[in-house]
């Protein structure tokens, strides 16, 4: 509630982009709100954002009106920046309401608590909507409401609800497969305890539910939608919404695979100019990647040794990725299997989409942190002894400490991966603060909610009181690369702009920090991934077994 | 910021703050919780409810103790830097500027001319300074380097002695409550805004008081006053506290029979003038030197308050022209003598009963009557009864959160002109909001609804400003004045409030305790503390 302290800090260009939005959505008949283009930041998300920007603008004009002028560009009164600050914070109320939904839904035990405190505390969120500016908190409160939704049964809401996220941000395209899927599976077809067997698929078809779900997602989309296409202005806005010509990757690479494919790429450059091994493996560089990629321009990317990579490359390793998550989900569509596919999904267009922004990596997190809540955790009074668990309901899986693993990774990674929208060095001690002291207290309660198995990694239940590690539950490996960070972050933050100055160089502590973290997210996608199919797996063996008797 | 601040850190919504009802989560001590048990202070069964003792706990039941200290300082320091976003005082106003640039100007002065004529330019207001080509310098660069300073000076002087103070003060206590009291005084709002959104180097006074403090807990009186003279020669603001501490120690002293008394004030004189003497050397070869380093410590000719203040002149003056009435040299002796008769009855009876308790509360009157009546006071200097008020926040729950919204409150004018509306809101309501769970069902209904009342009252006074600056025109200044006439009313009673508990309520609840002597041993002195919390509880 209290993160008006964040606020002070410097605004950033989604902050004019906002405003700018503010100013067109007000100003302008809505005809012109995708055509609109006095500044370079034209309005690009769906149009219930831009109706609630409308809204937002009545207020707004109240506070000062300059704001709410379409050519009055880098306009940042104190009046507006306190204004645009203060509707970040209200609006987040909303994903404060979700969560206070979640604790009374998911239970109100130690870990669900430790995970509501973590997310609405989170130092993403706080860096990307109250430093940064934007209105995650907002959409993510919406996804949550959804989310809990579908936990208490409540499909059809939690369907609408998504469709009215995705139109007002289409970046939650990235996990609508498995919404899609989700509700077509446990919605649309009639289930009992356990899954139907093909023949019967016919009989448990309920097509009402078909027709209702179909009907609201279009009345939805109609609503946002309907307007444009009686106006001919869809092209216009696919145009605007998809701005595929933007490029691979965003002005600095996201932490994503596409980072560690530019990465192979500038060192086999290297190689292949400055050693004779070039011309032994027959390497040809491409003169015009030279100079272009990692200069942090927004533009086309260009690779100079390996393949260049399109559009439709992308989409097809997205949903490879995507696929094997989204069959286990339709095996048997259970909620623990439904978060755990949307994170996978999440993942997977994090990992391999096209121009995707480092800040999208919220999304892996937010639904990982919702499918980590949705686990039976110990209670961190019971003991470090194996047989106090906390289990009250038999539905639910125990927290498992792969996904604690692969959690507290991906999360520090993702979070890393976002210092650089930050540089300004008065901005470093905070950004660089909340992060830590984020992953220390996280850390350190979720170690204390996760069962110890008994040949666990590194348990030993004589450590004595008050004196143990948050890095005690992961691995040597992960240990290694968590503290890794710390010399990495003080090159990149301290050390290289006091040999190379502030401007050469440059793309060098980009780089570091993209790579680095790109490791991360790979590494806790492959462990939550293994973690995901395993449990999958375990699940679905009984039964088959059943089957072949 | 935030706020990202420990507050909410603690495993519970806001929502159930005022209602505890999450007694199980409070009632199991982890297994690291050392010492006697978590009972006995001054409020029920020792159990705060509030969202920072919630953090506390949820920390030693994750047996995260090792860098809880490392999360405060985090923390704490996130706040203070998350204050110093904001503008500081006198930014880009010329031709005044404000202490941000006297500051600067020190640093350059310090830096630039020989020791002796340190005071022989005018330190206080930069304007005659005009030959100082950087006058009014300002770059992001510099407030950097400023805000850090004050940081580092902060972090290295008061923090750790918050830290040794709550663990002397709480000696035997759960460590949930020493970490509770340890946060509570970090974030006090007052002294976060001054030093890191107005710009001052106070921290580093209080937190040398606070060393001496510590100092006399521990019965190491020669330190401690070596630390009170340090404070002394870093701002001569300290001098409010001196009574207190001239009581205590002296009262101390008395009780020692006669060779015990001389020795030790003799050992207490010797350190003192040695202190100042090496403090103060380089000015002390001339007459000269000292007058003029005099008159600029103690600016007599700047008149009877600045601006408007909440003490009890400026309140006055509503009513009675005092400065038109008398000359300045009458106002001097009339307000000292007043400041005398104000400190005079806690200073009696810390002479009295030289007890550490008697101590803190002697701070907090003594300083209190300073800024009430004497000479030249500023806005800011309520951050001088602040601090030992603070210190008493566990064993005053009621009383200590509210005399510091008050003491914000007294300076928000101050903040606004300056432009620290908003950390100023923050930085009150996160205050309020931590502090609230301190009343406790034991406090009585009455006590609540008025601390309800007087908050909504001020904020109801705030929220008009912002909607009608200036409602009647003949008065522009009529919010400031009210607010100074209020906050002077509001202290007064605090004063009141304070010696009634110094003078009457510590020794009656001691004699029910039955116990005559009051120095000796700090076990001594804690198993008095007991006692008296058992018969009061």
């Amino acid at each position: 509630m209290k993160k008006k302290g964040d606020s002070k800090a410097f605004h950033s260009t989604d902050f004019e982009v906002h405003r700018n939005w503010l100013a067109i959505t007000h100003s302008l008949p809505i005809s012109k709100w995708y055509i609109e283009d006095t500044s370079e930041w034209t309005l690009d998300y769906p149009p219930f954002f831009a109706w609630f920007e409308k809204l937002l603008s009545f207020f707004g004009a109240m506070v000062d009106p300059a704001m709410v002028q379409v050519d009055n560009l880098e306009h940042a009164s104190t009046a507006t920046v306190y204004f645009q600050r203060s509707t970040v914070i209200v609006s987040e109320l909303v994903l404060f309401w979700a969560l206070q939904r979640m604790l009374a839904v998911m239970g109100n035990r130690p870990l669900q608590k430790l995970i509501n405190w973590s997310l609405f505390l989170n130092p993403g969120l706080l860096m990307v909507d109250n430093m940064h500016f934007q209105y995650n908190g907002f959409l993510y409160g919406i996804l949550i409401h959804s989310l809990v939704d579908a936990k208490q049964g409540k499909l059809l809401r939690s369907g609408i609800l998504f469709a009215v996220l995705l139109n007002f941000k289409h970046i939650f395209l990235y996990i609508a497969p498995s919404y899609f899927v989700f509700l077509l599976r446990a919605y649309c077809f009639e289930n009992s305890e356990n899954s139907i067997r093909a023949r019967s698929w016919i009989s448990a078809f309920r097509p009402t539910r078909l027709i209702i779900l179909g009907l609201s997602v279009v009345a939805v989309f109609a609503l946002s939608l309907g307007p444009f296409v009686a106006m001919h202005q869809i092209p216009q806005l696919v145009t605007r919404l998809f701005p595929f010509k933007r490029g691979l990757t965003h002005s600095y690479w996201a932490a994503n695979l596409w980072a560690l494919y530019s990465f192979v790429d500038r060192l086999l450059i290297l190689v292949a100019s400055k050693t004779p091994l070039g011309k032994l493996w027959n390497l040809s560089v491409d003169p015009s990647a030279l100079s272009a990629t990692t200069r942090g321009l927004v533009g086309d990317t260009a690779f100079g040794v390996l393949p260049a990579v399109t559009a439709q490359h992308t989409l097809m390793v997205t949903v490879a990725l995507m696929l094997p998550s989204l069959v286990v989900l339709f095996r048997r569509p259970t909620f623990d299997r439904f978060v755990g596919s949307l994170t996978l999904s999440a993942f997977a267009s994090f990992l391999a989409g096209w121009h995707v922004h480092e800040k999208a990596i919220l999304l892996v997190t937010v639904v990982m942190s919702v499918a980590l809540a949705n686990k039976v955790g110990t209670s961190p009074n019971a003991g470090a002894g194996a047989g106090a668990l906390a289990r009250e309901n038999g539905q639910q899986q125990m927290l498992s400490q792969r996904d604690v693993r692969a959690f507290l990774i991906v999360s520090l990674a993702g979070y890393v991966g976002l210092w650089p929208l930050f540089f300004t060095r008065a901005e470093t001690p905070i950004k660089v603060g909340i992060t830590v002291a984020w992953f220390v207290l996280v850390a350190g309660g979720l170690e204390q909610c996760t069962p110890r198995q008994a040949n666990g990694v590194g348990a030993s239940p004589s450590i004595a009181a008050g004196s143990r590690s948050v890095l005690r539950q992961l691995t040597v490996l992960e240990q290694m690369y968590v503290v890794g960070f710390v010399p990495v972050q003080a090159y990149v933050l301290a050390v290289h702009g006091w040999v190379f100055g502030e401007d050469r160089m440059a793309f060098l502590p980009l780089m570091i920090t993209s790579v680095y973290c790109a490791a991360g997210v790979v590494y806790g996608w492959l462990l939550y991934s293994y973690a995901f199919m395993e449990s999958g797996m375990q699940a679905d063996k009984p039964k088959s077994k059943k089957k072949t008797r | 910021m935030d706020k990202p601040s420990a507050q909410a850190r603690a495993p519970s919504s806001p929502l159930a703050l005022l209602t505890p009802k999450e007694t199980p989560l409070l009632a199991g001590p982890g297994s690291g919780s050392g010492g006697i048990g978590s009972g006995s202070g001054s409020n029920s069964n020792g159990k705060i409810h509030i969202p920072l003792a919630r953090y506390a706990t949820w920390i030693e039941d994750n047996q995260l103790k090792r860098y809880a200290p490392w999360l405060v300082i985090l923390v704490t320091g996130l706040v203070r830097w998350c204050v110093g976003f904001g503008p500081y005082s006198g930014y880009a106003t010329p031709p005044r500027f404000g202490d941000y640039e006297a500051q600067r100007h020190w640093m350059e002065l310090t830096l630039h001319r020989p020791v002796r004529e340190w005071y022989c330019g005018n330190l206080i207001n930069p304007e005659w300074y005009a030959w100082k080509t950087s006058r009014g310098y300002e770059s992001a660069e510099a407030k950097e380097f400023m805000r850090i300073s004050v940081l580092v000076f902060e972090l290295v002087v008061y923090t750790s002695s918050v830290v040794v103070f709550t663990r002397r003060w709480l000696v035997n206590k759960a460590w949930i409550r020493q970490h509770t009291l340890l946060l509570l005084i970090l974030l006090q709002p007052g002294l976060i805004l001054i030093d890191h959104g107005h710009f001052q180097y106070n921290a580093v006074m209080l937190g040398l008081t606070v060393w001496a403090v510590n100092c006399f807990l521990a019965d190491q009186d020669v330190l401690g006053s070596v630390f009170f003279c340090l404070a002394l020669s870093f701002k001569q603001m300290a001098l409010y506290y001196s009574p207190a501490v001239f009581g205590y120690l002296l009262g101390k002293s008395l009780r020692l029979g006669v060779i015990g008394c001389l020795w030790k004030l003799i050992k207490l004189g010797v350190t003192v003038v040695a202190t100042l003497g090496i403090m103060f050397a380089p000015w002390l070869q001339s007459k000269d030197d000292i007058l003029q380093v005099a008159q600029r410590i103690f600016p007599v000719f700047r008149g009877l308050y600045e601006d408007k203040v909440a003490n009890i002149w400026c309140a006055l003056n509503v009513a009675i022209k005092l400065r038109d009435l008398f000359d300045i040299q009458t106002l001097v002796r009339f307000s000292t003598l007043a400041t005398l008769a104000a400190f005079l009855p806690s200073c009696i009876a810390l002479i009295a009963r030289p007890t550490k308790r008697g101590l803190i509360y002697g701070l907090a009157n003594s300083s209190l009557s300073f800024f009430l009546l004497s000479f030249q006071v500023h806005e800011k200097s309520i951050l001088l009864p602040a601090l030992p008020v603070t210190l008493l926040i566990v064993d005053e729950p009621v009383v200590a959160p509210w005399f510091v919204s008050l003491a914000c409150f007294s300076m928000y004018p101050l903040l606004y002109r300056e432009g620290l509306a908003m950390p100023y809101l923050a930085m009150v309501g996160l205050w309020i909001w931590l502090t609230a769970g301190l009343c406790t069902r034991r406090v009585s209904s009455t006590v609540k609804w008025l601390a309800v009342v007087a908050h909504v009252g001020l904020a109801g006074l705030q929220l008009a400003e912002w909607v009608a600056p200036t409602p009647l025109p003949r008065y522009p200044d009529l919010y400031a004045v009210l607010n100074a006439v209020l906050s002077a009313g509001g202290f007064t009673a605090y004063w009141v409030y304070f010696n009634w508990r110094q003078i009457i309520w510590l020794p009656s609840a001691r004699a029910l305790s039955s116990s005559t002597t009051s120095s000796g041993s700090r076990r001594q002195m804690l198993h008095q503390q007991q006692q008296v919390k058992t018969k009061t509880a």
